[in-house]
């Protein structure tokens, strides 16, 4: 048709504009033919012009990315505003002397400022720090580490990420008591279990705000008003929750608050701890040096990722509601989509209290592995990235009550700002294919379709 | 702040949103460019019915300074593309 020509030229006088653009630039001439890097022998990757080859498995162009709560990509937005910071104000902040460190200093400043935005807080209450994990580490140990003579004891639960379990079990080996709260079946912790679990030296209660696997929201201001009523510090991971659910520090009670960078489609490597001042609440320093950030972490405060993350929390403050639309309308399109076509679908944590760009789903009667070697050409993860590397069942699945079978098998669709309904919908195309392959197989899955209770089986021993 | 005291014309905005959809097209990421050209579309769809002047001139201004980011993001991600495409890009059975 004429608009199809038309478009067509316009494509290519946009290219013919493109490629002159790129000859005004001094590098343009290896721009046009980007020359591979040397890959390690030992990885054992190629890519072809049309297919992928890596750790033996083939793929014909580079999966769908369907992982958000592992990490986002970064926002070009946010990459815009990083740039000048690697190329050309390259100063370090805390140089006083010279144009490159003021400039950097007013750039740290202003990131400040736009992630206190984002919280509600004030400038004066943010540390820059090197990521979530560091900010939980801070909280958790330097708080009771400072309050060590009176406070002996934290609260925590038996859901939160494996950065707060283990400085609470580093805790415990240095002699305080922690209390890890059950929660329930749907995820979300149990009020009168907190209110009874406090005691006179509590020093910390830690809940995260939203689940990084199942993507539950924590009656984050009730606990905030219990903590407060009892005078007890309360520290959440809002990690995941930033940008995504409103947050605000005076609503929620929070003394403190450890944010991530690289989940807001912000750059990884960078994070930021809330510390709030009134009242005041101090800190004992894990990172000794300089005294930079208020002396509560030093070392050099890397102006291009600090700025990153300011943009990608102004960004998100913008696009908070957008976003919110898009993802919860995205999530029932693709749990509809699979329990359209497949029986045996549960979803782990509750429905209500759930952030909607995390869904958690567990496939009766498939194994969870070979579904997830099955699915290729999707990026989704089972369990959370950081407890992938064990074959356990996730801990959080266990702490849910989930049967052992169901926990090896959930699977985890992380939807954000960028993925597309066509990306959804071939996702749910995918999923639904390699189940029905894996319970076509399965002797287990003629068992119940013949009626048998799985349950009521006793199987021989040899 | 720089104020433009004439709120922009029909033909601008018309004109900002076609440059708009066309840096979406450059885009060598799928998702950066299905993002870009939906986001155009509802943002421009969203104001529509601005009435006050002032409040139109920002969101040109806004517009504009978007348009210049999109163009240089376009061509950073260009000079970093992978030799692979996405699979939503690769012709589907």
């Amino acid at each position: 048709m004429t608009t199809k020509l038309f478009a067509s030229k316009l494509r290519q006088t946009c290219n013919r504009g493109l490629i002159s653009h790129l000859r005004t630039l001094s590098v343009a001439a290896t721009a046009t033919a980007p020359t591979p890097s040397p890959l390690p022998l030992q990885e054992q990757q190629y890519e072809d012009a049309g297919e992928i080859t890596m750790k033996g498995v083939k793929i014909s162009g580079r999966p769908l990315y369907l992982d958000m709560q592992a990490t986002s990509p970064v926002d070009p937005r946010v990459l815009d505003a990083m740039l000048p910071f690697y190329l050309s104000r390259y100063g370090n902040p805390h140089s006083r002397t010279h144009l490159y460190g003021w400039e950097s200093d007013i750039a740290v400043e202003k990131a400040r400022a736009q992630v206190a935005a984002l919280i509600n807080a004030s400038p004066k209450e943010i540390v820059f720090t090197s990521g979530a994990t560091e900010s939980n580490n801070i909280s958790v140990k330097g708080v009771m580490h400072f309050y060590k003579d009176k406070k002996r004891h934290v609260i925590t639960t038996q859901t939160e990420h494996k950065c707060v379990l283990d400085s609470c079990r580093h805790l415990q080996q240095e002699g305080f008591n922690v209390t890890y709260l059950p929660v329930g079946s749907d995820g979300i912790l149990d009020l009168d279990h907190l209110r009874s679990a406090i005691r006179p030296d509590t020093g910390l209660v830690s809940v995260m705000a939203v689940n990084n696997e199942i993507g539950v929201i924590q009656p984050v201001e009730e606990i905030g008003k219990i903590c407060k009523e009892m005078n007890i510090p309360f520290h959440t991971d809002a990690a995941q929750a930033l940008g995504k659910i409103p947050i605000d520090v005076e609503k929620m009670d929070v003394s403190l608050m450890s944010l991530s960078g690289h989940k807001i489609y912000g750059p990884k490597g960078v994070g930021a701890l809330y510390i709030r001042r009134r009242p005041r609440i101090r800190v004992e320093p894990q990172m000794n040096g300089g005294g930079q950030e208020r002396g509560i972490r030093s070392g050099t405060v890397p102006t291009p990722l600090v700025v990153g993350m300011g943009a990608a929390c102004e960004l998100a403050m913008k696009e908070m509601k957008y976003d919110e639309k898009r993802i919860t309308a995205l999530q029932e399109r693709l749990l509809n989509g699979i329990r359209a076509k497949l029986d045996g679908v549960a979803v782990n944590g509750s429905m209500e209290r759930r952030y909607a760009g995390n869904l958690n789903i567990s496939f009766a009667y498939v194994e969870g592995e070979s579904l997830l070697m099955g699915l290729k050409e999707v990026a989704v993860s089972s369990g959370s990235a950081c407890t992938s590397a064990s074959l356990e069942p996730s801990y959080v699945l266990r702490a849910l009550g989930v049967d052992e079978d169901m926990a090896h098998t959930s699977i985890r669709f992380g939807i954000g700002r960028f993925t597309t309904e066509t990306e959804i919908d071939r996702a749910i195309e995918l999923t639904v294919q390699q189940v029905e392959k894996l319970r076509e197989m399965s002797p287990l899955y003629e068992m119940v379709k013949e009626g048998i209770d799985l349950k009521s089986i006793q199987w021989a021993q040899h | 702040m720089t104020t433009a005291a004439s709120a922009p014309s029909r033909a601008e905005v018309l004109s900002l949103f076609r440059s708009l959809l066309r840096v979406a097209r450059q885009f060598s990421d799928y998702n950066i460019r299905e993002y870009t050209k939906r986001r155009t579309i509802d943002s421009f769809r969203q104001n529509r019915d601005l009435a006050d002047p002032s409040t139109i001139s920002s969101a040109f201004s806004d517009g504009k300074s978007q348009l210049e980011v999109a163009r240089r993001q376009a061509v950073v991600y260009s000079l970093y593309a992978p030799r692979v495409k996405s699979v939503m890009e690769i012709e589907h059975r």
